[in-house]
């Protein structure tokens, strides 16, 4: 029994309203209480900035990015973020580190640990490598984790929704989430995937998926439905089609509109459309390129039925890594780049390509301004989530620097300063003046990704609450962030303390200890007849077409050390 | 001036590595701070003091600071690595890795120099008076760039993959060099007196001229013409059009 | 008596999993499915050569001494090393090469596996050009040409062709082989060579000029192709680049023959440009014929664990990468270690005269299920259970999908991660006590 006591915390925890006030916070057995005992141990966070552990919502950091380290020695002595990137010797504490974009699964826990974070969403698990991904995890040290599992291009899929056979179509996707231990629903470039098994692409909502009859829309409404069929915490988590081309704001808003009657089985976004920068591109070509954010922040102010997260991109080197493979095709031959790609038998498409965001080439400015100009153009910050598709548009290690620019309307000035003039002119950032607060930084970096992801311990500080904890070195009551951009940044880029499950895990931006953390995976059940319908099929999938049998396809328990179950029951 | 010489005090087999061993490190610095300074040797460190024996004549700035190797260092890695000026000379065989990521200044080596001699130097000068290893004025594993500015002489043969994603610079090689030289060329200039094969393969930029014999071309090159160079006429191919190369590539 | 489905064959990177075992009294009686190679390794095990106990070289000769002596004296020898190299590990699970990386690590040990003799140059190509891939389902269902260049799967891959490739069918090729155009290119006619519909012989050595021929044929430039590449006419290289490109779907799956032939890692770098440059026209990818049941797996732990998938150089105490210096065989032939410790792989069988003479040399800790060469050369030795037989545990498949292996059989031996376990104590305590 561990008991800590936070004295002097300048709490900042939208989710309890709370917006930065002076208290104090008790922490008995890794969760919030009302009180602890005079023998807990004391903390005195000196007025100091104390928001709940930061939570990922969106971020490759299991499975997929083994393929970016693999091609990418070069990266590994990257080390333009020190600290925070780079080789590092082991110490007692902690394992040897490397890299930047694509480091090692140890530095990825620690540098996000330092960064405050808690919690992390694996955006991408193709159910055959699922074992790859949760062997990952496991290797993290640290965090807590997710992971959404890809349903994209899956064959089962495709024929149920052709088929149409909603039940079964539910009752498959349970059985995934169970078999890849994933948490939620992920579709890429829907029916792209498939089209790329034969080198082609969908080209819309519209553009059926050759050889099985369904359309992209097709696929989007019937997993949506059988997400609420399912009950689940999340919503469908969607990566539109078109994704990185010039003019696919309309497919965006497109694909946005399509679900606006989906039915919601539970309090939450009906769906969550993922790193929109990459898909907020008017023009209709590079040459006429510009920004589609206010269009598509235009269409979001007016809906109420959806969440979405920025995938902003930051200036410098990346790794680029999605389902969409042929878009890392293309991208490969653009920028005559490395090429990696992985199909996934039956069920999806990928592929890794590394890129540099530079500020002097036009279009990496204007895409360095989209993300942000979502950020501020949508009014309602509880429908924002903070991120930048991390290794995508950037590591995770340059969220602090991200923080600022979404803070400070002078750090943004100073740099579009320095911007092509060209660039300047497709983008609408310079006429914004908007600069969030802490608060609305709380909400965008852990408070939505808690109602979201339906988790109601995660992301914030109220009793029964995780004692997930991060206490950044700036004291609210006397900090201008929209001035002081240097500090903020500072002092988001090391925590005075992180805390997980109530054990000082960083203390002074150093490592302190390394515990292991959970795997949160949801078990949905269906009826039974409807399963064993649905087997019926699946078996002959596995016995005519996949390369593995199925005993051997789901993953064991061996793989989750420390699992968190989530039941839901099919509606 | 300053000189500073350095001989092995015992061969060592597992390797030291010296990459703290450069005009910029001991300009102005005494025999005992020399000695002093640390170097890899295996997974812990050692002073120079106790594997070498120094000898420092003069104070001087780095430009006017020269350190000489008494003898073989075969088993020293890195020595000049990120050098900016001044002088080294190596009178005998050098390890891998000498004289990499230099800005400026020359080496020469008086023996033959392991691979990667050279690997990413952006200035500066390396003659190597025997032979070199593979990779020489190449990059890191992954890189795009490897030898960006400067010039590398190497007056013996080199062994495969010379000048390997060259973005600059210049690699002369009096003798002969092994396989793939010149490969992915995105912008230096090598020339090679002796005999070679597969030559310039997906070269971007820049020129490679073979005076020698070329055993197989590269079947991804555009024959147009001769050119003269140096006062002789070679025939000038154009490639690799498989990356399409505007890289020229001479030969006999 | 206990009959096992699905059990897993922990022989070759084709990581068969529907094999079926029979067990009675703690002895596998009956094996179903598995090809030749891999019923010898479940029933032919206790048949030939298993170190029964630790060992000490003492005068000359390996003796038998207690777990905890063998612990002791592999300790003493890790912890005195200046730079040890940490070699093999690729019969055996992710779980036991977690363990050596950490063991390498704490140690300051060089770190490498057998894609040093074997696949290695594989991952330097991707480094250079990435690695346009797809699980082997994919070509099953879809490749209607498949290509195999330098591997001869008949005899290395027994069942790859039946479950996987030309012999297999799958939804976009229901007739099988009938369904799918089969080439092969290689030095030799070998036994995969004559089920092929093309055969292309290559000189030896010349993958790399042949590759550049077919890419300039694929990219339109067939003016630049001399009349002969390789020793194959230009009509012949024509052929057969049109055959990529009208493929729908195309797999090269590729070999020692084009990883270790002269050229080395620049032939798999230059096929991966191919594949990219096939995609412009059609589906095309590439899957590389892995030979150690996890080698792949090696090659994926140590890319998550340190950024490196083999030769990572840990004497700095950070991870240091550069084939050509910090290889097995690289260290070696120079003498630039002063100690061994090999594990799950057999050094003393597949390393050139020079590497084998100087492990003769420098103290050696060997851990394997089985005496081989390596033992002759070893002075501590470490008796292991068989993974995937006597122990579980993950392994990859030469197409990077991970499964679980079974523990089919009993056994009084430690396991390679219970032993690498003990040694990262046994150091610890012993650098502790100094």
């Amino acid at each position: 029994m561990s008991e800590l006591l936070i004295k002097n915390a300048v709490v900042c925890d939208p989710l309890n309203n709370i917006n930065c006030e002076k208290m104090d916070l008790s922490v008995k057995d890794g969760k919030i209480v009302e009180s602890v005992s005079s023998a807990a141990k004391l903390i005195d966070a000196g007025g100091k900035l104390t928001m709940a552990g930061g939570f990922d919502g969106h971020t490759h950091c299991a499975g997929k990015i083994n393929v970016g380290r693999f091609m990418s020695p070069h990266d590994m002595r990257m080390n333009p973020i020190p600290g925070l990137s780079g080789k590092v010797a082991p110490t007692a504490t902690t394992r040897a580190q490397v890299g930047y974009n694509t480091p090692n699964t140890f530095a990825i826990g620690y540098r996000y640990s330092k960064l405050g974070y808690t919690t992390i969403t694996e955006a991408a698990i193709p159910i055959l490598a699922a074992r790859h991904t949760h062997e990952e995890f496991e290797s993290i040290p640290i965090l807590d984790k997710l992971g959404l599992t890809l349903f994209s291009s899956n064959w089962q899929v495709m024929e149920y929704i052709r088929d149409n056979e909603p039940d079964k179509l539910a009752a498959y996707v349970a059985w995934a989430l169970r078999s890849s231990r994933g948490y939620g629903i992920k579709i890429v470039n829907p029916g792209g995937g498939e089209a790329w098994g034969w080198a082609k692409n969908v080209s819309g909502l519209d553009d059926p998926v050759p050889n099985f009859d369904v359309t992209p829309a097709q696929i989007l409404l019937a997993l949506a439905e059988a997400n609420e069929k399912l009950n689940l915490p999340h919503s469908i988590h969607i990566h539109c089609n078109n994704l990185g081309k010039p003019g696919n704001y309309e497919t965006t808003i497109a694909s946005m509109k399509l679900l606006e009657n989906v039915k919601t089985s539970r309090d939450r976004q009906a769906v969550h459309v993922t790193h929109v920068q990459f898909n907020a591109y008017a023009g209709t070509g590079w040459r006429d390129f510009e920004t589609g954010a206010p269009m598509v922040a235009d269409y979001i102010n007016g809906a109420n039925h959806l969440t979405f997260d920025l995938g902003m991109a930051m200036f410098g080197p990346a790794m680029t890594m999605t389902a969409d493979g042929p878009l890392e095709y293309a991208n490969s031959r653009l920028l005559h780049a490395k090429w990696s790609n992985q199909d996934v038998e039956l069920e999806e498409a990928s592929g890794v390509v590394p890129v540099t965001y530079s500020s002097k080439n036009f279009v990496n400015a204007v895409q360095w301004a989209i993300g942000q100009e979502l950020a501020l153009l949508v009014k309602d910050p509880w429908k924002v989530m903070f991120t930048t598709d991390s290794p995508n548009g950037g590591t995770f290690v340059n969220y602090p620097e991200a923080y600022t620019l979404l803070m400070s309307a002078k750090k943004r000035a100073e740099i579009i300063e320095g911007l092509p003039e060209l660039a300047i002119g497709r983008m609408a950032l310079p006429g914004i003046d908007r600069e969030l607060d802490l608060y609305e930084l709380a909400i965008m970096t852990r408070a939505i990704q808690s109602k979201m992801y339906g988790m109601a311990t995660k992301g914030n500080l109220g009793v029964g609450a995780d004692a997930d904890i991060a206490i950044y070195d700036i004291n609210p009551d006397s900090i201008d962030t929209s001035v002081e951009h240097e500090a903020v940044k500072k002092a988001f880029s090391g925590t005075a303390y992180t805390i997980k499950s109530g054990e000082i895990i960083v203390k002074d931006g150093e490592i302190a200890a390394t515990p292991e953390g959970k795997t949160y995976w949801v078990n949905a059940t269906v009826p039974k007849a409807t399963e064993d319908a649905m087997m019926v099929n699946l078996v002959q999938k596995f016995k005519r077409y996949y390369s593995v049998n199925m005993a051997n396809y789901m993953v064991e328990d061996a793989y989750l050390p420390h699992p968190v179950e989530i039941k839901t029951e099919a509606i | 001036m300053q000189i500073v010489t350095l001989s092995l005090k015992e061969q060592n087999i597992v390797p030291i590595e010296a990459d703290t061993i450069t005009p910029d490190n001991f300009a102005g610095k005494s025999t005992d701070e020399i000695e002093a300074i640390l170097v890899y040797y295996g997974n812990s460190q050692a002073s120079i003091g106790e594997l070498f024996n120094v000898s420092v004549d003069g104070s001087d700035s780095v430009e006017n600071t020269k350190i000489i190797f008494d003898g073989n260092v075969p088993r020293v890695k890195r020595i000049g690595q990120g050098m900016s000026a001044g002088e080294i000379e190596i009178n005998g065989n050098v390890d891998m890795h000498c004289g990499s990521n230099m800005t400026g200044g020359k080496i020469t080596i008086n023996g033959n120099a392991d691979s990667w001699v050279g690997c990413e130097m952006k200035g500066g000068e390396i003659v190597v008076n025997g032979n070199g290893g593979y990779y020489v004025g190449g990059g890191y594993r992954g890189e795009a760039c490897g030898m960006a500015g400067g010039k590398i002489t190497i007056n013996g043969n080199v062994r495969d993959f010379l000048g390997e994603h060259l973005c600059g610079g210049e690699i002369i090689v009096n003798g002969d060099a092994g396989l793939l030289p010149g490969i992915s060329n995105s912008g230096g200039t090598i020339i090679i007196e002796g005999n070679t094969t597969m030559v310039a393969s997906e070269m971007k930029a820049g020129t490679v001229v073979v005076k020698g014999n070329v055993a197989e071309m590269m079947p991804a090159f555009r024959e147009e013409g001769t050119e003269e160079f140096h006062g002789v006429t070679f025939r000038k191919f154009t490639g690799d059009v498989n990356v399409g190369g505007k890289g020229v590539l001479l030969v006999k | 008596m206990a009959v096992i489905t699905d059990a897993i064959c922990s022989l070759c990177g084709s990581l068969c999993d529907d094999i079926t075992v029979t067990v009675e009294d703690n002895k596998i009686t009956s094996v179903e499915r598995a090809c030749i190679l891999g019923r010898n390794k479940f029933v032919g095990m206790f048949l030939h050569d298993r170190i029964e106990s630790p060992m000490i070289r003492k005068n000359g000769e390996l003796v038998d001494v207690s777990y905890e002596e063998a612990i002791e004296e592999a300790g003493k020898i890790l912890a005195n090393s200046k730079r040890t190299l940490s070699y093999g590990w690729c019969s055996t699970s992710c779980e036991a090469i977690s363990k050596a990386i950490q063991l390498a690590e704490e140690t300051k040990s060089l770190f490498d596996s057998t894609a040093n003799v074997c696949h290695g140059p594989s991952a330097l190509a991707v480094q250079e050009k990435g690695g346009p891939a797809a699980t082997l389902g994919v070509v099953k269902n879809r490749a209607d040409l498949m290509v195999f260049w330098g591997c001869n799967p008949a005899h290395a891959h027994p069942r790859h062709m039946s479950r996987y490739s030309p012999f297999s069918t799958g939804s976009f090729r229901q007739k099988g082989r009938k369904d799918t155009k089969m080439v092969v290119i290689d030095v030799r006619k070998t036994d995969t060579a004559k089920l092929a519909d093309k055969y292309v012989q290559l000189e030896p050595g010349t993958d790399y000029l042949y590759l550049s021929a077919i890419r300039s044929a694929v990219n339109g430039h067939e003016d630049v192709i001399p009349d002969k590449v390789a020793g194959v006419p230009k009509e012949d290289i024509i052929e057969v680049a049109n055959m990529l490109k009208d493929a729908k779907f195309s797999c090269i799956f590729y070999g020692m023959g084009v990883t270790q032939s002269r050229s080395k890692y620049k032939n798999g770098d230059m096929v991966s440009s191919l594949i990219s440059d096939l995609n412009q026209h059609s589906k095309s990818v590439m899957i590389g014929m892995r030979g150690h049941y996890n080698v792949t797996g090696f090659g994926q732990v140590a890319t998550w664990e340190t950024g490196f998938p083999m030769a990572i150089d840990f004497t700095r105490g950070t991870a240091y990468y550069n084939p050509g210096e910090t290889g097995a065989n690289d260290v070696l032939t120079r003498g630039d270690v002063d100690a061994a410790i090999i594990a799950a792989a057999d050094a003393g069988a597949h390393f050139p005269q020079d590497s084998i003479k100087y492990l003769a040399k420098i103290p050696v800790i060997q851990i394997d299920p089985y005496a081989n060469p390596t033992t002759e050369v070893a002075d501590v030795v470490f008796p292991a259970a068989v993974v995937g037989v006597e122990a579980e545990g993950t392994a990859y498949r030469m197409d990077g999908i991970s499964l679980r292996m079974k523990k089919l059989i009993d056994t009084k031996f430690k396991t390679d991660e219970e032993i690498t376990s003990d040694l990262i104590q046994k150091v610890r305590e012993i650098k502790r006590g100094a």
